[in-house]
């Protein structure tokens, strides 16, 4: 599978080729633009409880749209919700865990699960999190830059701007070690163990959240 | 201390690798990521503006009451990742003793520990201007991180520059400003949509921002559902 990726990092996108027969698999919303040979198939992929998994667990879709070029090459152009950078991922029988909503798109032998992620998920962006498996291509996105990090012993990232990492490496939910730090900064972080990667956004949506929520109106009286 | 600006453009960030001793301040919260050696402190103080009142002076400042400092706990270099709510790009500025300079409210976004950081009301001025109430005045030596809701342009003032109120991130202390009418009237003024800038006059750098963050605020604010209170 061929695939460009342009406009990067600002406003990523992915322009994914395909020999005649080939298919890519993408989130459901995520196709912004395709040649007119793509035959759209939508699916639940793996079924109807990864189906629901997916989409009542992980905040992800319900349903996967898989795209096939039929008499002739094709192009499909997957496009995230947001401004941000787009990551590559090749996955060889292989494992990746993604915070919610980051899966972008993918190849056929890639697959896309909930995983339950215990209490400290639910500190996190929720209590489950995306787990891709299998061999192919992954592609997922951010809000903002992204930065792999190779961790070796720990890395401690506030839990709002890790996108992915690898299985190898295990975490726990921390603050600052100070009282104080408790009391006043309502800070959490994750501390990430072990060897692998971690891929972390450089923007956090719910920061900019936080600061547009005071310039909402004020709803009147009457 | 060494300071990396991460990424370019619409999402700088900033890392910064400690040495054994060093110490870096930011704003609280603005750190995103760090080694696992890097020991956060909370703290009201840093360099002149210790305590609670310093507190609270920048709690008025619309800056948080809080900064979080940054060092190694174990004698060994770290680093530390601080992220901006905006996009836009980060900026240092190597601060030295003959110059200080002035934030605007929300520029800031840390600095070396060696650096002494005031809150400066800007009085009947900052009311007026119904921007920052107060600037954050940094002086000493050291390096000082801003960051910027869009691009930053840096301009040399020399005949006077005219600087709309939300699009100003830092200038030198060697500047005195006027908060003025961008019209020749106060109505006309009014009806341009330009409500108060700064006239700068004097000799010295100042920082602008190609993008005004209460206009984003209030465009995209009045698109959600209303607040009760």
């Amino acid at each position: 599978m061929k695939y460009h990726i342009f406009c990067e990092p600002t406003f990523s996108a992915v322009e994914v080729s395909l020999a005649p027969g080939e298919r890519v698999v993408g989130e459901s919303g995520a196709m912004a633009w395709m040649t007119g040979n793509i035959k759209t198939q939508t699916s639940s992929r793996g079924g109807l409880m990864a189906g629901m998994k997916r989409k009542l667990l992980s905040g992800e879709s319900f349903f996967q749209n898989i795209y096939s070029a039929e008499s002739g090459p094709g192009a499909v152009t997957f496009a995230p919700g947001s401004a941000g950078d787009i990551a590559v991922h090749e996955l060889t029988n292989g494992e990746l865990l993604l915070e919610k909503g980051a899966y972008l798109a993918s190849s056929e032998g890639v697959t896309c699960d909930a995983k339950w992620d215990g209490l400290r998920g639910f500190f996190n962006e929720g209590m489950f999190v995306l787990r891709v498996t299998g061999t192919g291509t992954l592609f997922f996105h951010a809000y903002g830059d992204i930065y792999p990090v190779d961790v070796e012993g720990e890395y401690v990232v506030d839990n709002g701007y890790v996108v992915a990492w690898e299985p190898s490496l295990t975490y726990k939910l921390t603050r600052g070690r100070k009282i104080r730090s408790f009391l006043f900064a309502d800070q959490l972080l994750l501390r990430f163990s072990g060897r692998g990667r971690i891929w972390l956004q450089s923007r956090s949506p719910r920061v900019l959240a936080s600061w547009v929520y005071p310039f909402r109106p004020v709803e009147s009286k009457s | 201390m060494d300071i990396e600006i991460l990424g370019e453009g619409a999402f700088e960030s900033a890392l910064i690798r400690l040495q054994p001793g060093e110490r870096f301040v930011s704003e609280s919260g603005a750190m995103y990521r760090a080694s696992a050696n890097v020991e956060i402190d909370v703290t009201t103080r840093s360099g002149g503006s210790g305590g609670l009142l310093g507190g609270v002076k920048r709690l008025l400042a619309r800056e948080n009451f809080f900064f979080s400092s940054y060092s190694t706990s174990d004698g060994r270099p770290g680093e530390v990742g601080l992220a901006p709510t905006h996009q836009g790009e980060v900026f240092v500025i190597d601060v030295d003793p003959t110059t200080k300079w002035i934030c605007a409210g929300g520029s800031y976004l840390g600095s070396s520990a060696s650096l002494k950081i005031e809150t400066r009301f800007q009085g009947l001025k900052g009311f007026v201007s119904g921007e920052s109430l107060s600037f954050v005045e940094v002086s000493g030596e050291g390096q000082l991180l801003v960051n910027a809701f869009g691009r930053i342009v840096e301009s040399e003032v020399q005949d006077g520059l005219i600087i709309d109120t939300g699009h100003l991130v830092a200038f030198e202390s060697t500047l005195q400003y006027a908060i003025t009418k961008a019209g020749s009237s106060w109505l006309q003024s009014w009806l341009a949509g330009e409500g108060f800038v700064m006239h700068f006059t004097g000799r010295g750098r100042v920082l602008t921002q190609s993008h005004n963050p209460k206009e984003f605020g209030s465009s995209l604010g009045r698109l959600l559902p209303s607040r009760k209170s």
